[in-house]
């Protein structure tokens, strides 16, 4: 009896194999934001927002009491007590290569990922 | 017995292929799409009283990162009016008494704001230092200064009183009491000296500084760059962008009316002072972003162009053979000098329209 050497069987899961790597790749992947806090360019935290479930209060304290908000998906500035309030109105951040600062304290959030849509901001 | 076994060895051996090739694929697929990550070299720090962000690539990334930062500062040290010692500090120092002798750099950037100054008939003016210092915006002071006050120091601010002297090296403001200040142009300027410090080292690169940014070479899967311009009124989320430009070389800037401000007996008084007044600017403009082939120009240009107007912003531009995005208090979008397709509109509150 002539056995082949690739049954039905062995093909239907090889093409199983290779419909799940497609789909895999090709799947919409959360962007998985992760918002990176410095200050005067030295790394203070690294938080991943996709995995925050709940609203979180960070107090980086300093002269300037900065306060920032971190939720699902973003973060902002909450409170500065700097003159220009500049990063407090900058809101909320969503999307990776975003960034806002307070540069009187000297800190700034960014958010990394892989989404990156822009190469820089003018404005 | 062993003809049962027989045939099972090939089979294995044809399935582990597949799974090799699948994963080989895979990494194929990977290095194509994200292989030139892994000479991307992204950094911040704070230079100019700004945030300085680049994203350099080449094999050598981090090191011109590096030189770049390291340029940004001796730039600083030179023509910020704040830094004991540089050369603009000295110039002011030495307002109405003696020229000054100052390193080149700072005099090529003296002499652009001059021409720019020129050319927009004193919109844009590097001698304001005495009137933004009255508002002081941004600091510990910002007020409405005293009409009295403003009209006295008013007569302190008039560029054809700097004067430059190439052949000496060397530069003077005629009377006591001036001042220069480069921070309109120091950004740009700063952006210049990035892209030249990729340039050496022969890597690609974008760098912002605040909202100026220079770009340097090619991006590594060779699509364009992109830059995403800010959306002045998007409420609280601020970082919106309201269009992208696409671009493969230049310099950028921008400047706005919602960039520092202050609310003083309910009216809010914005940064950009227009020269003849002592007052913000009222052009009817909210922001211009101008592209332009030099940096310091480029940042000049634009200060110019929100004190100009539309109309005489979009002459200036164009003698500069620069490009231009002007927004208006209706939300309305001119394009100047750049191409349909290098500018998409991403929010519906904004419309593009022709110029008048």
């Amino acid at each position: 009896m002539k056995q082949s050497v690739i049954k039905k069987a062995d093909v239907v899961l090889i093409a199983a194999l290779l419909a799940a790597v497609v789909v895999w790749l090709v799947w919409p992947r959360p962007d998985g934001c992760i918002a990176v806090i410095e200050q005067d360019g030295e790394e203070l935290q690294r938080i991943d927002l996709s995995s925050l479930v709940e609203e979180k209060e960070i107090d980086l304290g300093g002269s300037y009491e900065v306060r920032l908000l971190a939720g699902p998906g973003y973060i902002e500035f909450l409170s500065s007590l700097c003159p220009d309030q500049v990063c407090v109105r900058t809101g909320r951040l969503t999307k990776a290569g975003e960034a806002a600062v307070c540069l009187p304290a000297k800190i700034s959030v960014r958010l990394e990922g892989e989404t990156v849509g822009y190469d820089a901001y003018t404005g | 017995m062993p003809q049962f076994i027989r045939p099972r060895i090939p089979k294995l051996v044809v399935f582990l292929g597949a799974i090799l090739i699948v994963i080989i694929a895979v990494l194929v697929w990977l290095w194509s799409v994200y292989g030139y990550r892994v000479n991307q070299y992204s950094c911040t720090n704070y230079a100019m009283g700004a945030y300085v962000q680049q994203t350099v690539y080449g094999t050598n990334a981090e090191d011109a990162a590096a030189d770049a930062a390291k340029a940004i500062g001796q730039l600083e040290n030179l023509i910020s009016w704040r830094i004991e010692g540089s050369d603009i500090q000295k110039l002011n120092a030495e307002a109405g008494t003696n020229w000054e002798e100052m390193d080149e750099q700072t005099l090529s950037i003296l002499a652009k704001c001059l021409e720019v100054a020129e050319r927009s008939n004193g919109a844009f003016d590097p001698t304001i230092l005495p009137v933004s210092a009255l508002w002081d915006f941004g600091g510990d002071n910002q007020q409405v200064p005293e009409e009295s006050m403003l009209e006295e120091f008013m007569g302190y601010v008039n560029y054809q009183d700097l004067r430059i002297d190439e052949e000496e090296g060397s530069a003077s403001l005629k009377y006591h009491y001036m001042g220069v200040d480069l921070g309109a142009v120091g950004k740009g300027a700063a952006c210049q000296e990035a892209v030249e410090a990729y340039a050496e080292a022969g890597a690609s690169g974008i760098v912002s500084v605040g909202g100026s940014v220079g770009i340097c070479g090619e991006k590594p899967d060779g699509s364009l760059w992109n830059i995403a311009v800010r959306d002045p009124n998007s409420g609280e989320e601020k970082t919106a962008a309201l269009g992208t430009l696409s671009l493969e070389s230049g310099y950028i800037s921008t400047s706005g009316s919602y960039e520092k401000y202050f609310t003083e007996d309910g009216v809010t008084y914005h940064h950009l002072l227009d020269p003849k007044t002592g007052y913000p600017a009222e052009s009817g403009l909210v922001s211009v972003t101008v592209i332009c082939d030099d940096g310091t120009l480029s940042d000049a240009l634009s200060t110019a162009c929100f004190v100009l107007g539309l109309e005489q912003g979009v002459e200036l531009l164009e003698s500069y053979g620069a490009g231009g995005v002007f927004i208006d208090q209706e939300n309305h979008i001119f394009l100047s000098g750049i191409a349909q397709d290098a500018f998409e509109l991403m929010s519906e509150e904004y419309t593009i329209e022709e110029l008048p």
